[in-house]
């Protein structure tokens, strides 16, 4: 496996570089190569070879980090569970997975029912960073999303799909780490995001900085940006929402990177957070879970590159070996201009869900271009190609919800809402649905009570009146999930219509 | 105001926010010790007390604060006792 030989190379070659920088201690590539060999003997020693899926406790340490590369040495993959999800989610993982190994390095693990290898505590063992032969099919790590029927929903990635990733991102010349850059690593290890954001600077010889859990992210981000002169960011937007407030006490100079990811970028708030970055260049990424992390991004720039559809920054183009197909609800192209549901095939799409094959049939579909047949992955997302041939985000499929019978989209909805207010709050639409059985539009507004009427002139003056929503409610906090994300669901239940 | 009549009304921001009072700040409780204080609820503690006692906190400050002491500690400064 290339990128595997290529990881190889780069901790031999950077050994006396440092690799990891977590709660303030820093570590060396060769302290990694050190930890990763011990692990690595552990497993050759423990696990029978015809065993590939193997579980993985998320600390934050060292140790975490030098499984997975142990794992991928061994052409196997890692099963990550996080050690504050509650056990019986990361049990029922491990049952669906069939996984009977678990490398924990917490003190003591709480995984009786399985066989351990404790990290933290293995005897010395001889370098060996050399990979084993193995095929590319082979699966690299499997997570697991929120399922709809409440039961977890695995997404494997094999080692092709990953090689397919690191192509595209060697292929893209704007975006160059390099063994002198400092990269945060802002995510738990469950989250697919996290793969780029250790993965890219181990390829570099760049040093990862973590944040411990438990630490106040948001601050320990500014923090680590304004001590440690973080070079390269990757984040979801919900952080600078949530730094906003004091976007004119933060100017650093030394970043150069800022990549978003994992939801929808605002123009307004890129435009204020780009002014904190004078010397930086902001990629907004687009990219599901089950395509390996990153599909395509669109390099946005405050002055010149702020192309946006309904105020969300546009998602670009695809990257280098990948294919963007917009269809209808018939899986048909449908032409430059028209919004449909985002497809995306090409070397890095899954293998398809865990043993799933309802789901299956559902996401993904076969179409022949060129006399080839591709492999499309329905995103779940509207898109829209625009005549210079970029993509622009309009908003989750199931997010376009009918309202006596017309066709709405929250996103639109949101964005008028926003425009006009004076208060920079958050603003989420959704769809209640009353004793009757039919959607109304509630709109959440994250913030305390205030008076909401030359909102809704503006909207009304924007908008036909049955896209006006018809209940108001103030949360203090949205609800999110564990990676960032509003959590919609949650917030319908707020509104008490009936 | 002294420091318990601070400590008084930042123990009212962190019950309302937090929706409970299974809690004794001192000046060395840290997230750790109080259920549900957290990243996000950290934020919401913190416009909370702002509000409360008229103040706006640097994020300079904000960054280095480890524990209720060191918010107390903010607090008195910015109140400018």
């Amino acid at each position: 496996m290339k990128f595997v030989k290529r990881l190889q190379e780069s901790i031999e070659k950077h050994a006396d570089h440092n690799v990891l920088c977590i709660n303030g201690v820093f570590y060396t590539y060769a302290d990694f190569a050190i930890e990763i060999s011990k692990i690595r003997s552990a497993i050759v020693n423990t696990i029978d070879d015809s065993e590939k899926l193997i579980g993985l406790v998320t600390n934050d340490d060292i140790q975490t980090y030098a499984s997975i590369i142990a794992l991928w040495l061994e052409g196997k993959a890692y099963v990550p569970v996080n050690p504050i999800a509650p056990i019986e989610r990361n049990t029922k993982v491990f049952e669906l997975t069939e996984t009977k190994y678990v490398i924990d390095s917490s003190e003591t693990s709480i995984y009786k029912d399985h066989i351990v290898i404790a990290s933290k505590s293995l005897p010395e063992a001889e370098i060996n960073l050399k990979p084993k032969e193995f095929s590319g099919d082979q699966l690299a790590y499997i997570l697991f999303t929120s399922g709809t029927t409440g039961l977890p929903k695995g997404v494997p990635i094999t080692f092709d799909n990953v090689e397919g990733l690191i192509y595209a991102i060697d292929e893209e010349p704007d975006f160059n780490l390099v063994p002198s850059d400092r990269c945060l690593q802002m995510f738990e290890l469950t989250f697919d995001f996290s793969v780029v954001t250790y993965l890219f600077p181990l390829l570099a010889g760049s040093c990862i900085y973590t944040i411990p859990k438990g630490a106040i992210k948001y601050f320990y981000i500014f923090k680590l940006i304004k001590e440690q002169k973080l070079t390269v960011l990757t984040m979801v937007p919900s952080i600078i929402n949530y730094l906003r407030p004091y976007f004119p006490e933060i100017n650093a100079p030394d970043v150069r990177y800022c990549s978003f990811g994992g939801g929808a970028l605002h123009s307004d708030i890129a435009k204020e957070w780009s002014d904190c970055l004078p010397n930086c260049k902001i990629f907004n990424y687009y990219g599901p879970t089950e395509f390996t992390v990153y599909s395509g991004f669109y390099p946005y720039h405050k002055e010149t590159d702020t192309k946006n559809h309904n105020g969300i920054i546009a998602i670009g183009t695809p990257q280098a070996g990948t294919s963007y197909l917009v269809v209808d609800e018939n899986n048909k192209e449908v032409p430059v201009g028209v919004t449909g549901e985002l497809c995306l095939g090409g070397a890095q799409i899954t293998p398809g869900y865990w043993r799933n094959p309802e789901k299956n049939a559902q996401s993904f579909f076969t179409r022949v271009e060129e006399s080839k047949s591709i492999r499309y992955y329905k995103t779940g997302d509207l898109c829209l190609k625009d005549e210079e041939g970029d993509y622009l985000y309009v908003g989750r499929a199931d997010f376009q919800v009918k309202i006596r019978g017309y066709r709405v989209e929250l996103a639109e909805i949101e964005f008028h809402a926003k425009a006009k207010s004076e208060k920079k709050v958050n603003m989420v639409a959704l769809d209640i649905t009353n004793n009757l059985g039919n959607a109304e539009l509630g709109l959440a507004i994250e913030s305390d009570e205030f008076d909401t009427s030359e909102i809704f002139e503006h909207m009304k003056s924007k908008m036909p009146d049955y896209m006006i929503p018809m209940h108001v409610r103030f949360v203090k906090e949205f609800p999110h999930s564990i990676n960032g994300k509003i959590n919609r669901k949650e917030l319908k239940t707020y509104f008490d219509i009936n | 105001m002294n420091k318990e009549e601070i400590l008084s009304k930042v123990t009212e921001a962190f019950v309302s926010v937090l929706e409970h009072n299974n809690f004794q700040l001192t000046d060395e409780t840290t997230a750790d010790d109080v259920d549900g204080w957290e990243s996000v609820t950290h934020m919401m503690i913190i416009t909370e007390v702002e509000k409360t006692f008229n103040i706006k906190f640097k994020l300079m400050d904000l960054m280095n604060m480890n524990n209720v002491g060191d918010l107390i500690k903010t607090i008195t400064s910015e109140l400018g006792q």
